[in-house]
C-alpha cells in the first residue's frame, strides 16, 4: 500500500466538489508525490479519471470499500 | 428496399426520433412501439440498442445535456473560487441546454407526469448546482465571509432563476428579453445571486447601488 504525502477527504460531496478538492490538493504537492482522495460518490470514480487525464497527473490505484472510493494520484 | 444502417447510425437515430416524440408527448406519452413503427423498424431491433425505454429517455437526455467530464474541465480551468466555478459550470449548463430547446420540453414534461423515475433524471442535473451552493455557502458562513442566508434556500433560488431564464429564452422566446443574449442574461443572473448572498468578490455590473459584503 501507498503511504501518501496527503489525503483529501471528498466524502459525502458531489461532482463539481470532489474535483475542487483534488484540484486544491495536488496543487499543494511537489512533482511525483501523492495524494490520496477519499469519496463516496460513486460518479467521482470517472471525474478523477478525466481530472488525471486533462491535468497531467497519474492515477497509480483506485479501490472501493464500504461505499468509498479510494484513489492514489501521483502529481505530474 | 429498407437500407441497412450501421449499429452507430441506427443508434443515432433512434435517439433522434425518440427525442421528438419525447419532448413532443413526455415519458409516459410515448410506446416503444410508438418508437419504433416512427423509425420502421421492430421492438426487438430497438430494444437491441437499448434494453429499456427508462434506458433510451435517459441516453436522450445525455446527448443533449451537458456530460460531466465538461464539468471536471471548467473546474480544472477555473481559479476554484466559488463565484468562478459557480460562472463556469453555468455558462457550460446553459449552452448545452439552449442548442436543443427539446431538453427543457422533456424537464417540463417529466414535471407534469410526476414521474419518480425522469424526475430523478433532472434533479440529477441540476444537482452540481445545488449541491455546489448548499455545500459552498455552509462553508463561507461558518467562515462568517458571507451575509446569514439559508444555503437550501439559496441553492433553489438560483436554480429557479436559472430555469425560469432558459424557459423565458428557448420555450416561450419572450420579447420582453429579446435585447438580451441568453448567455448575457444568466451572467446578470449569477452577478445578482453573489451580490443577494453577500459574496464580495464580485464587480458589480450593473448600475445599481450594489453592497456586497464581505468580511
Amino acid at each position: 500500500m501507498l503511504n501518501a504525502d496527503l489525503e483529501v477527504d471528498a466524502r459525502g460531496l458531489n461532482c463539481p466538489l470532489p474535483i475542487l478538492r483534488a484540484k486544491k490538493g495536488i496543487n499543494s504537492l511537489a512533482s511525483g508525490q501523492v495524494m490520496k482522495v477519499v469519496a463516496t460518490d460513486p460518479g467521482s470514480v470517472k471525474d478523477l479519471e478525466v481530472f488525471c487525464r486533462q491535468t497531467g497527473n497519474e492515477m497509480l490505484e483506485t479501490s472501493q470499500h464500504d461505499g468509498e472510493y479510494h484513489f492514489n494520484i501521483r502529481k505530474g | 428496399m429498407t437500407k441497412r444502417l450501421k449499429a452507430s447510425e441506427r443508434r443515432a437515430t433512434i435517439l433522434a426520433v425518440a427525442k421528438v416524440l419525447f419532448s413532443d408527448k413526455g415519458y409516459h406519452g410515448v410506446s416503444v412501439d410508438e418508437i419504433a413503427t416512427r423509425l420502421g423498424v421492430s421492438p426487438a431491433i430497438l430494444y437491441r440498442h437499448f434494453p429499456s425505454k427508462e434506458v433510451l429517455y435517459e441516453a436522450v437526455l445525455n446527448e443533449i445535456a451537458c456530460k460531466r467530464e465538461s464539468y471536471v474541465g471548467v473546474v480544472v480551468d477555473s481559479d476554484g473560487s466559488f463565484d468562478d466555478v459557480l460562472r463556469k459550470i453555468t455558462r457550460i449548463y446553459i449552452d448545452s441546454v439552449s442548442r436543443d430547446p427539446d431538453y427543457l420540453r422533456m424537464e417540463l414534461h417529466s414535471a407534469l407526469e410526476g414521474s419518480d423515475a425522469t424526475r430523478q433524471f433532472f434533479e440529477n442535473r441540476w444537482k452540481p448546482f445545488t449541491d455546489y451552493i448548499e455545500f459552498s455557502l455552509g462553508e463561507m458562513l461558518a467562515r462568517k465571509s458571507i451575509a446569514p442566508v439559508e444555503p437550501r434556500v439559496a441553492a433553489l433560488a438560483f436554480q429557479g432563476m436559472l430555469r425560469e431564464a432558459l424557459y423565458a429564452k428557448c420555450i416561450y422566446r419572450s420579447s420582453r428579453y429579446v435585447d438580451m443574449p441568453l448567455p448575457e442574461l444568466c451572467e446578470l443572473l449569477v452577478d445578482m445571486f453573489l451580490q443577494s448572498i453577500g459574496y464580495g468578490a464580485t464587480p458589480c455590473v450593473d448600475t445599481t447601488d450594489a453592497t456586497a459584503r464581505s468580511d
